[in-house]
């Protein structure tokens, strides 16, 4: 693809920008595909990737900025429109109808369609899509039981027979394996040889050096670089995702470290994580690092019982413990914050006092066996003026308070139960600078206590400012633990990514 | 084997054990009861089964994308009552403008109910039931006494009740049989071979995919409410030939009757599956049981309920657990996808391309 210069791009974005409440995820994009070109997308969670594939499919439309079609400018106004324009993508976790066979699940959207389905001719015209991909799959069969790899395949021959022209495959390996990877890209190239051009978006920096033609690298919302591939190197694509500047306003002050609190002897559980050994000490934050889908949440779950893990020991507190169910974790004194608030961490029409007592309520009884309003109210006047939540009073509804506040609300909740090891996942998603800040307190002073805390993050400096070791996941893997005076952000995000000299081993 | 996966289905397993399941039903009762093959109790089932499955059909284009519509027993009783005072204001009325009177009401509600649910967002149990509730208060509330007698329609009314298209030694025909047959014949057409069908079955077997994935399905789920809608209007017309006396109770509980038969009849409450000869053989094995059951232990009507309640809780649980293992089976057998090459299709396939 030398010569990708000198034709005129199919897609470019001009000058896009989208905000959301006060994050912006995009900031002044701009970027052009041209024909018949693998396009690799990079940069680190939250760095606008997904975001511009959703202005480009339609899912959201841009504050600022042109998307021009052939030089000309068009309006994606929904998927079905971004359909029309031959702009089509195909995601991680495959969108097929199970219940249709697999040659409807190909031409459901043609709007060109004879107006009456006929079947024997459909079958005949799904055959021949993938035999010029070059796969062989029965057209008749139901949708529903088909390997991811396969559905991924529907996928990609339901765009063919919409013409597409512009794939966007947004972490398309992501649960492949590694046969199923090499098939997927021999697919790609075969498009590619087709004109048809790609976006593709990986973690997985080997694959795109495989098969992108060009790269271009994104980071917080902006435009980093586009070089082709061979004038990108392993070194230049850190070191452009992870940036220069790191925002030094929160610092874990260095605490004393106590005594061994939990130590984890190969953890396993199947389809999630593997091998997984650490040791949480008082006092000190262990820091959990990883893109997404390296599973940090599912061992989090794990040590708080909610999805146990199959195998492994964990001793805690010098003893040996079983944790089957949130109830033991909780006996224990482990407390785990979800990531999700919204959906599991909270109940929004609650109020606030309600909220934090709820796991304990069991202690806020009279002799009846009723709740005493009361008592309630006396805690959680406590941690209001504990963590400074700001509210009216602690009978307002969640609900009605900002992420920030939201977020105090659950960790007084989970401090409330008078844990011993606390495992925070992803406490300042979505929260603004100051209440970040205040959080990071929280933290830090929790640990001065004597804690111990498991934070994990995907706000790389986060992590590197909180933690005093960091453990780095990847797809399940356990793939170090560096202390606090090894630890870079470059290091941190090559294990994270996988670019260590160990064999590869998908299997 | 293979052969008999590819083009048998478990959902279509479920249709035979079905007509086996009527069969059985039959020749035991008419080992019980006497007189039971008498056109007296054929033709009752037929008429019954007639209506329920008219709007039963509706209800599976509305069950096949994920909803509900709770309302049709409402739009069945509102119509027949409606159009049957206006009949009996206006003696002279066409009996075609009267037919289209009860099409064109049911299809107003139900274009009600799909805006409500599609451009309003309000989950379809809610909003159906909440029309449940308005379209059966505006039928208590219409003007004038609360009852509609025989003798207060046209004859022509009381005549196609009755009529008899063609009979054998008894069992009639009867035009709203007619009907039912020509609307299952439609509809199962409409689910196998129109664009528009197929795109209902997707919309419910996945949702997200068809926000994100291109399909329109706001509007092709408000056009599943307009014509279940219509269809209950065209039910209520037939519920007033049939039964010719109306008062404001008429078709009450409808609706658990008609989503009855469909999800007996194999349409999944999740969505995206099912079929309307699924509804058709629901709506009789439901009805057939009812009838035989009353004649044969002389239970009260005051049970039907309960009986309907639990055929649908059995035909759910042998849904989660039979079927969708036999779904299982059928999805594991030679669906890995292969490479080309061998001796496959494909390479024959490849020619035809060149």
């Amino acid at each position: 693809m030398a010569t990708v210069e000198s034709k005129t791009p199919i897609l470019q974005m001009r000058h896009i920008s989208k905000r959301f409440d006060t994050t912006q995820a995009l900031d002044d994009v701009s970027l052009d595909l041209y024909p018949g070109e693998i396009h690799a997308l990079m940069g680190e969670n939250g760095a606008g990737k997904s975001t511009l594939i959703k202005i480009m499919t339609g899912v959201y439309h841009p504050d600022e900025g042109d998307i021009l079609l052939d030089g000309k400018p068009i309006r994606v106004g929904n998927s079905v429109e971004a359909q029309a324009y031959g702009i089509a993508a195909i995601y991680q976790e495959p969108m097929v109808y199970p219940d249709l066979n697999v040659a409807e699940n190909i031409f459901i959207t043609h709007r060109s369609r004879d107006l009456v389905v006929n079947w024997g001719k459909m079958f005949r015209e799904a055959d021949e899509i993938l035999a010029q991909l070059d796969v062989k799959l029965d057209v008749r069969v139901p949708a529903r039981g088909l390997t991811l790899a396969a559905q991924q395949t529907v996928e990609i021959a339901k765009a063919i027979s919409l013409k597409v022209r512009v794939l966007i495959m947004d972490e398309p390996t992501a649960s492949l394996s590694a046969h199923e990877v090499e098939q997927l890209f021999k697919l790609a190239c075969t498009l590619r040889d087709q004109g048809v051009s790609i976006f593709f978006i990986s973690h997985r920096m080997e694959e795109v050096f495989d098969i992108a033609d060009r790269v271009t690298i994104f980071r917080d919302g902006k435009h980093i670089s586009t070089a082709p591939r061979s004038q990108v190197t392993t070194e230049s694509c850190i070191r452009d995702m992870v940036g220069r500047k790191i925002e030094e306003f929160f610092a874990k002050s260095k605490g004393q470290r106590g005594e061994l609190l939990m130590s984890v002897r190969g953890l396993s559980k199947e389809n999630a994580f593997s091998d997984i050994n650490l040791e949480v000490y008082r006092g000190e934050v262990l820091g959990f690092a990883g893109l997404v889908g390296s599973r940090r949440t599912d061992v989090g779950m794990a040590l708080f019982g909610v999805e146990p893990a199959d195998s492994g020991e964990i001793i805690f507190g010098g003893q040996a413990a079983r944790i089957r169910s949130p109830e033991q974790a909780l006996r224990l004194g482990i407390a785990y914050m979800t990531e999700d608030r919204r959906r599991i961490g909270l109940t929004m029409p609650m109020s606030i006092a309600t909220n934090i007592t709820l796991p304990m309520l069991r202690k806020y009884l009279s002799r009846l066996g009723l709740v005493k309003p009361k008592d309630e109210e006396i805690t959680a006047e406590q941690y209001r003026q504990r963590l400074s939540i700001r509210a009216p009073s602690v009978h307002e509804q969640v609900g009605r308070l900002s992420g920030g506040n939201q977020q105090k609300v659950m960790l007084s909740k989970w401090l409330n139960t008078q844990p011993q090891l606390l495992i925070l996942d992803e406490p300042t998603r979505g929260i603004d600078v100051g209440a970040k800040a205040e959080v990071h307190h929280i933290i830090n002073d929790l640990a001065a206590q004597g804690l111990g805390i498991i934070l994990i993050s995907s706000d790389m400096p986060e992590i590197m400012a909180m933690s005093d070791r960091i453990l780095v996941m990847r797809e399940g893997r356990q793939m170090g633990i560096f202390s606090r005076e090894e630890a870079t952000q470059e290091k941190v995000l090559t294990a994270a990514m996988g670019q260590n000299n160990e064999p590869k081993e998908r299997a | 084997m293979e052969t008999i996966k590819r083009y048998f289905r478990p959902e279509q397993l479920r249709e035979f054990s079905l007509v086996f399941l009527i069969v059985a039903i039959f020749m035991f009762f008419g080992s019980q009861i006497q007189g039971y093959f008498s056109p007296r109790i054929f033709n009752r089932v037929t008429s019954d089964v007639a209506i329920i499955t008219v709007v039963a059909f509706g209800e599976t284009l509305v069950l096949l994308t994920r909803n509900y519509d709770l309302s049709v027993g409402s739009i069945v009783g509102l119509t027949a009552f409606f159009v049957g005072k206006q009949l009996s204001y206006n003696q002279d009325m066409l009996p075609l403008v009267a037919l289209l009177l009860a099409i064109g009401a049911g299809t107003l509600m139900g274009l009600f109910n799909g805006l409500v649910i599609s451009y309003g967002r309000v989950p379809s149990l809610i909003a159906t039931l909440g029309t449940l509730a308005i379209y059966r208060s505006i039928l208590v509330a219409y003007p004038g006494n609360k009852i509609v007698v025989t003798n207060d329609f046209p004859k022509w009314v009381l005549d196609l009740g009755s009529a008899s298209l063609f009979s054998v030694g008894g069992f009639d025909i009867r035009p709203v049989v007619v009907v039912a047959l020509l609307i299952f014949i439609i509809f199962q057409l409409v689910t196998t071979y129109l664009p528009y069908g197929r795109r209902l079955y997707a919309i419910g077997s996945n949702p997200e995919a068809a926000r994100i994935g291109g399909l329109p399905a706001p509007r092709l789920v408000l056009i599943a409410y307009v014509v279940c809608g219509a269809l209950a209007g065209l039910g209520g017309f037939m519920f007033m030939v049939r039964y010719g006396d109306l008062n404001t109770a008429v078709a009450q509980g409808m609706e658990l009757q008609v989503i009855a038969a469909a999800v007996v009849g194999g349409v999944s409450t999740n969505g995206g599956i099912g079929t309307m000869s699924g509804a058709l053989l629901g709506a009789f094995m439901i009805n057939l049981l009812q009838q035989s059951l009353l004649r044969w232990l002389r239970i009260s009507d005051f049970w039907v309920g309960a009986f309907l309640g639990m055929l649908i809780l059995l035909a759910v649980t042998i849904d989660a657990v039979i079927v969708s293992r036999l779904r299982a089976i059928w999805a594991r057998a030679g669906l890995e996808m292969r490479p080309a090459g061998e001796k496959s299709l494909v390479k024959e396939k490849e020619s035809h391309v060149a």
